[in-house]
């Protein structure tokens, strides 16, 4: 009886409720941008989006669909990555409506949100329900990568992380193993420090050279900064000194860093210091390299996944096919390095389709299959990415490669951003240039601190304080 | 005085002014009709530079737009800024090698293709390719060819050592700046020799031949007959690679991207860094506004000089 009656209350109730909720809770999130978005049939987006590879996930899959699906069309307008920046930042003080959606790196959120680039997109995520969507994202690039001072700025787009890649086949070689063992008194296995990685390369080095050596790291002033923030950190490094603000780069750690990081090309290819990431890239894949550090698409390149495609054309190819191992760099706590989001220009005139244009582009069901492109250079960030039987089934160790991407996102650390961040990796960029050229570690970072502490001066120590304090406060910022 | 019966209408009578106004607008047509390009010109250029200076005098960043009076605080600053003197001192080395290379390799090249060369056409069009490139495609280019890993210099310095040869030719410090100068000579000394060749081919041959038949070597006629005669041609082509030099940028950064470090930053390319990359605009403005007042004076004092000199 007491059941009945519980039935014939609750039934008429959660019929209510149905017919309560808003059309867009029976429908996904691609489905709810879409629908919203046909309104808008034969308007055009303008889109600034990183040049290369990365563009061409945008220009072949998903600008076309989302012609298709609401008439809308999306022009891509390509720059190369260092200049994404510079350009939203210069269209913005001209006052153009040059970009209705912004490509932006999450180090520099903090930077275009306080300059009025980004419009908060809060009111658009409730309007059309994507807060629950949102959810899914996983927690280090949801909780870190999209607000400002607890407004949604933007949204994740791409799962960047760096990925120690090794030869299996290498590591676990029995006479390798024994030698090393011989030589070094522990086992020969996936390094978990950078002294083991340098002894590891060494080692590989000594035995295999010139036809192969033991690493390579790229060496090129943009990407190296980020190195060195994961290995400070991970050394126990904090950037600033919150009290004076005054920069640390220069302590114990950061020499010792430094000074580690210099004499790591010994042991890696000849004439690798100024190694690009196509330049490790091709190393790597003709197997000249025992270990890599690199964002995560060599993971999928290496066993030929999409390299057919016309626009991998250029990949070489793999000759280490079943050999590669993922794990996460020594140290355990892999940088979060570049990543990009997406967010809405302030000066467009498209506001609230730009923003529908970003709610698809990274719903489950779209961003699943952007992921799965070979050629985006888009890395998995949603749950449903690092779950997809689909994904894990592209190649034979499809499933380890996810599941490493989903540890290192997990335990993975934020760039530094603050304001003016990217005066300060650039110096960060110049002393790695400086490094690499032979120069005196500790004077590198010494100047390199001063030339921090000037960039601090000119933005107003109280400012970056206190923008260094909401930084350093997330959970990603430094090892916990 | 003249009256109205002035038969040569000079006077103050109707032909009379009418002749005056004629004569002042011959006098002064020129002026009339070169005042609205000079107007044009002075607009396009002094604008700018006044832009510039009232910029300097303001704080505005990327952050900021107070366009409020600042006062000095960013001259103040750039005295104090050890990057903008060091950014002067790499483009001054840059000059100070490259042009009496570009100038002696000029001259020479002019003087042995002033001669009966067989084919000197054909080699005066090959030698004026690389003017015609963009400084930029030229940065890139030979920052591939000097690319220790697929470089063909490299390699080919390999095989005359007989073993691999893996020199960093934009990462080490010793080798940046010969590297610098080598595409900037490269790039440029066949500007200096198309004028210089120009130059000597419109030397009075009478004088030549004179010392010639007054057993004057052929050294002594290209410095006692041919230098003269083509100084100032040589003067003002200095002058405009000094200029060029000093406003060096776009080879630099393709070719090494003012590094390793900021060992060849250039002053264009740190004002360019300030502007575009850091977006401190006032102090930006100030950088742009003691370079123009810098090399305003220097060009003023070896423009004086050149004039003395005639």
């Amino acid at each position: 009886m007491s059941r009945r009656v519980s039935f014939g209350f609750w039934a008429p109730v959660a019929a209510l409720l149905v017919l309560a909720t808003p059309a867009w809770a029976q429908k996904s999130a691609d489905q709810v941008a879409v629908e919203a978005a046909k309104k808008h049939s034969g308007a055009t987006l303008n889109v600034i989006w990183p040049a290369g590879l990365g563009a061409l996930g945008q220009k072949n899959y998903a600008a076309p669909l989302f012609k298709q699906l609401t008439g809308v069309t999306v022009n891509i307008i390509e720059a190369p990555p260092a200049q994404v920046y510079v350009k939203t930042v210069a269209e913005h003080r001209a006052g153009t409506a040059a970009y209705d959606v912004v490509s932006v790196q999450p180090a520099w959120l903090a930077d275009e949100a306080e300059a009025g680039i980004l419009a908060p997109l809060d009111k658009w995520v409730d309007q059309y329900g994507f807060r629950q969507s949102l959810r899914d994202i996983e927690p280090a690039y949801r909780d870190n990568w999209m607000t400002v001072k607890g407004k949604i700025m933007a949204i994740p787009d791409d799962g960047d992380v760096i990925l120690l890649f090794y030869r299996k086949d290498l590591f676990n070689d029995a006479a390798n193993k024994s030698a090393f063992k011989a030589k070094y008194g522990y086992d020969l296995a996936v390094p978990t420090t950078w002294e083991q990685f340098g002894q590891i390369g060494q080692f590989f080095t000594d035995k295999y050279a010139p036809q192969l050596y033991g690493a390579a790291i790229i060496h090129d002033a943009a990407s190296m900064q980020y190195f060195f923030q994961e290995r400070f950190r991970n050394a126990g490094g904090r950037f600033f000194d919150v009290a004076s603000m005054k920069s640390q780069i220069n302590n114990e750690a950061g020499v010792k860093v430094a000074s580690q990081m210099q004499s790591e090309a010994k042991f890696m290819p000849p004439g690798s210091e100024n190694w690009n990431p196509v330049n490790v890239l091709t190393a790597w894949l003709a197997g000249k390299v025992a270990m890599m550090t690199w964002w995560p698409p060599p993971g999928r390149w290496s066993e030929g996944y999409g390299t057919n495609e016309e626009a991998l054309k250029w990949v070489p190819e793999s000759k280490v096919k079943g050999k590669v191992g993922y794990a996460l760099p020594p140290g355990g706590r892999p940088e979060l390095a570049l990543g990009w989001c997406l967010g809405v220009s302030t000066h467009s005139k498209k506001q609230e389709l730009a923003y529908l244009y970003i709610q698809w582009v990274n719903s489950e069901k779209i961003s699943l299959e952007r992921v799965q492109l070979p050629y985006t250079l888009r890395d998995p960030f949603r749950a449903n990415h690092f779950t997809s039987a689909e994904y894990a089934a592209r190649w034979p160790g499809a499933k380890d490669y996810l599941d490493i991407l989903k540890k290192a996102a997990q335990v993975g650390m934020l760039d530094l951003s603050v304001r003016n961040t990217f005066q300060y990796q650039d110096s960060l960029g110049k002393a790695m240039q400086r490094l690499m050229a032979g120069e005196n570690p500790k004077q590198v970072m010494d100047d390199t601190a001063a030339d921090w502490d000037k960039i601090t001066q000119r933005t107003g120590v109280d400012l970056q304080r206190a923008t260094y304090q909401d930084w350093a406060a997330k959970p990603n910022a430094y090892p916990r | 005085m003249c009256g109205p019966a002035d038969p040569a209408g000079a006077g103050p009578g109707p032909a009379g002014v009418r002749a005056a106004r004629g004569a002042f607008a011959e006098r002064h047509f020129r002026y009339v009709a070169l005042s609205p390009a000079v107007l044009l010109l002075l607009l396009i250029g002094a604008f700018p530079v006044g832009y510039n200076l009232v910029l300097s005098f303001q704080r505005q960043t990327m952050f900021s737009t107070d366009t409020s009076f600042a006062g000095l605080v960013n001259y103040r600053e750039l005295l104090a800024d050890a990057r903008f003197w060091q950014s002067i001192g790499h483009t001054v080395v840059i000059a100070a090698v490259a042009l009496p290379l570009q100038l002696g390799l000029g001259l020479a090249m002019a003087q042995l293709f002033a001669g009966d060369l067989p084919g000197r056409r054909l080699f005066t069009a090959l030698l004026l390719l690389p003017v015609v490139v963009s400084p930029i495609v030229a940065g890139a280019a030979w920052r591939l060819f000097l690319d220790n890993a697929y470089g063909p210099v490299n390699q080919i310095i390999g095989w005359f050592a007989g073993r691999p040869v893996k020199l960093l030719w934009t990462v080490s410090e010793h080798l940046v700046y010969p590297t610098v100068i080598l595409v900037e000579v490269w790039q440029h000394t066949p500007f200096v020799f198309l004028l210089c060749l120009a130059a000597i081919l419109a030397v009075d041959k009478n004088q030549v031949e004179a010392a010639q038949i007054d057993g004057a070597s052929g050294w002594v006629i290209f410095r006692r007959v041919v230098l003269p005669a083509i100084a100032p041609v040589v003067s003002m082509v200095m002058l405009i690679r000094f200029v060029d030099i000093m406003r060096i940028f776009d080879m630099v950064l393709a070719l090494t991207e003012g590094g390793p470090g900021r060992r060849t930053e250039t002053l264009s390319l740190y004002t360019y860094v300030l502007g575009f990359q850091d977006f401190s605009l006032s102090y930006t403005g100030a950088v742009a506004f003691v370079t123009i007042a810098l090399m305003s004076t220097v060009l003023w004092l070896i423009l004086g000089r050149l004039e003395g000199g005639r």
